[in-house]
C-alpha cells in the first residue's frame, strides 16, 4: 500500500487529528472519511503507531549532573551551597582576622585580596562537592586551553606538570565577585589543586604568598598582570613545589 | 489545545485570538505564572521562570546539535541570554520563550562552530516548496507492526538524519509535546508550515525505520 493514494491535504489532517489539533467538526468529518477509506485509515494507524513508539522508546534525557549548578553559578543565583559557604565564610573570616593581625578591626576592613581569596577558596570547596570538580575533564592542555576560548576574554596559561606528579585533570569557570575567571584543576596523589587566575591589570609581579583558609592551604602570586591562586588540602610544602613548577615551566614546551 | 480548521488549500486558520509574535505585552499573562512579583530580583525571577524548563532546554539543544557536550554549551549560553532579557520577558508561555532562545542559540552556535553543516532554514523553505512532496508520497510506507519493531537507537538515528527544520518540528511535537501554535512561536514560522514539516518529518522517519525493520 502506498501513500500516493492519499492527497497531501488529507495527510496533514491525519497528523493534526492525532495531535488533537483539529476542531470537533473536522475531526468527525475525518473519522467518517477514514471509515470508508482504508488507505487513510492505514495512514492514521501508522502515524499513530509512530507517535506511540516515540513516546514509549525515546524518554526525555536526564539533565547532565552539575549543569543546573553551573548555570546557577554563571548567573550568580548560587555561589556555594548555603551551609558550606556559611561555615567556610565564618572560618575564613575568623582565620583571616587572626592570621592578619589578631585584631578584630580587620573584620570590618578586609582587603580586596582577602575577599578574592575567600571567593576562590569557596569555589574550590564547592567544586569538591559537585559531581565533578571541573566543567571540562581532560589531561591534555591542548584540550583544556581552547575550551576556555569564547567563554572568557583571555584563556589562562596551561602547563603540563604530569611528569612532576601534578597531572592536569581539567578546567572550570568560577565566579569571583562579578567576574568569570578560569580555574585549572591539577591532581597530586589523592588531592586536587585548584589554580584560579584573576585579572590583576597594572599590578606588579609578586612572589608567592602563603596562606591558610578554613583548612585549605592557599598560595598566591602575580605575574604578567594575572594573579594566580592555588588552593588545596595538600601539604603546604607540596603546594609550594606545585607553584614553583607552574611558574617555571614554559606553557609551550 | 490549538484548534485548527481548514479553509482553501493547505492554509490553516487558528480559531483562537490572533497573537503577535513581536509583542506579547497586550496579552494578559495566563495562569498567573509569569507576571512580575514585587521585590523579585532577576535571579529569583530567572529561577522561577526559566529553571523549571532546563530539562526541555537541554533536550532540544541535544537534538539540534546532535551531541551532549555541545548541548551543554548551548544551554549555558542560552541561559545567560535568557537571564539578560528576563526583565523584559512578558510572554505568557515561559517554556516556549526559553525554547525559542535555546533554538536560536543552538543555530547560531552551529553556524559559528561547525561551518554550517545545516542548510539555512530560510533558504530551505524555498527548496521544500520546490521539491513539493512527490518523493515522499510515492515512497513505500511500512505497516504499523513494522514500525513498532524499531528500538530506541534506530528511532534516534532515523530522526537525527532528517533535515533540521523537519527534525525540530518533530522533536518539539513528539518529544516535548508542544502544540502546533507553540511550535510556530518557537520556530518562527506559520502554523501551516509547522504542519507540513511535521507530517513530512514523521513520514521520512517512519519510512526509514520501516525500511530497516523489514
Amino acid at each position: 500500500m502506498t501513500r500516493s493514494m492519499i492527497d497531501e491535504q488529507s495527510e496533514l489532517l491525519v497528523h493534526a487529528y492525532l495531535d488533537g489539533e483539529l476542531d470537533p467538526a473536522n475531526a468527525l468529518a475525518l473519522e467518517a472519511r477514514m471509515a470508508n477509506d482504508p488507505a487513510l485509515a492505514a495512514e492514521c494507524e501508522r502515524v499513530g503507531a509512530f507517535r506511540h513508539l516515540v513516546r514509549e522508546r525515546l524518554p526525555r534525557e536526564e539533565l547532565p549532573p552539575g549543569l543546573r549548578a553551573r548555570i546557577e553559578r554563571s548567573i550568580g543565583v548560587r555561589r556555594a551551597p548555603p551551609q558550606f559557604s556559611w561555615r567556610a565564610l565564618a572560618a575564613s573570616i575568623a582565620l583571616t582576622a587572626v592570621v592578619a593581625s589578631g585584631s578584630t578591626s580587620m573584620l570590618l576592613d578586609r582587603s580586596p585580596a582577602d575577599t578574592t581569596r575567600d571567593a576562590v577558596v569557596a569555589d574550590h570547596i564547592r567544586s569538591l562537592m559537585a559531581p565533578q570538580p571541573f566543567d571540562i575533564a581532560s589531561s591534555d592542555k591542548h584540550t583544556v586551553k581552547p575550551w576556555f576560548n569564547g567563554k572568557i576574554s583571555e584563556s589562562p596559561r596551561v602547563v603540563d606538570l604530569a611528569q612532576a606528579d601534578f597531572p592536569l585533570v581539567g578546567g572550570r569557570l568560577d565566579v569571583v565577585g562579578q567576574t568569570v575567571v578560569p580555574t585549572l584543576v591539577y591532581r597530586h596523589a589523592k588531592h586536587l589543586i585548584s589554580l584560579t587566575a584573576t585579572p590583576a591589570s597594572g599590578r606588579a609581579a609578586s612572589a608567592p604568598l602563603v596562606g591558610k583558609v578554613g583548612g585549605y592551604n592557599t598560595l598566591s602570586w602575580t605575574e604578567d598582570e594575572v594573579t594566580y591562586w592555588a588552593i588545596s588540602d595538600v601539604a603546604a610544602g607540596d603546594l609550594k613545589k606545585f607553584a614553583e613548577l607552574f611558574r617555571t615551566t614554559p606553557a609551550d614546551q | 489545545m490549538t484548534v485548527v480548521s481548514f479553509s482553501a488549500g493547505r492554509r490553516a486558520i487558528v480559531k483562537q485570538e490572533r497573537y503577535d509574535r513581536e509583542d506579547f505585552s497586550n496579552q494578559v499573562p495566563a495562569q498567573g505564572g509569569t507576571e512580575r512579583m514585587a521585590d523579585e530580583d532577576d535571579g529569583k525571577r530567572f529561577t522561577r521562570i526559566a529553571l523549571p524548563h532546563l530539562g526541555d532546554a537541554y533536550s532540544l539543544a541535544r537534538w539540534i546539535t546532535g551531541n551532549r557536550t555541545d548541548a551543554e554549551d548551548v544551554v549555558q549560553e542560552a541561559c545567560l541570554r535568557a537571564f539578560r532579557s528576563i526583565r523584559s520577558m512578558t510572554s505568557d508561555n515561559p517554556r516556549a520563550w526559553i525554547l525559542t532562545i535555546v533554538r536560536n542559540t543552538a543555530y547560531t552556535w552551529l553556524r559559528k562552530n561547525r561551518r554550517l553543516t545545516l542548510v539555512e532554514v530560510e533558504s530551505l523553505e524555498v527548496a521544500e516548496l520546490a521539491q513539493a512532496v512527490p518523493g515522499d508520497v510515492t515512497m513505500e510506507t511500512p505497516e504499523s507492526a513494522l514500525i513498532a519493531k524499531a528500538d530506541a537507537a534506530q528511532l534516534e538515528a532515523a530522526i537525527s538524519v532528517i533535515s533540521a527544520p523537519l527534525r525540530e518540528a518533530l522533536v518539539l511535537r513528539d518529544i516535548h509535546g508542544l502544540s502546533y501554535r507553540e511550535i510556530a512561536e518557537v520556530t518562527g514560522v506559520p502554523i501551516g508550515t509547522v504542519m507540513s514539516r511535521l507530517a513530512r518529518g514523521r513520514s521520512q522517519v517512519i519510512a526509514k525505520i520501516g525500511r530497516r525493520a523489514s
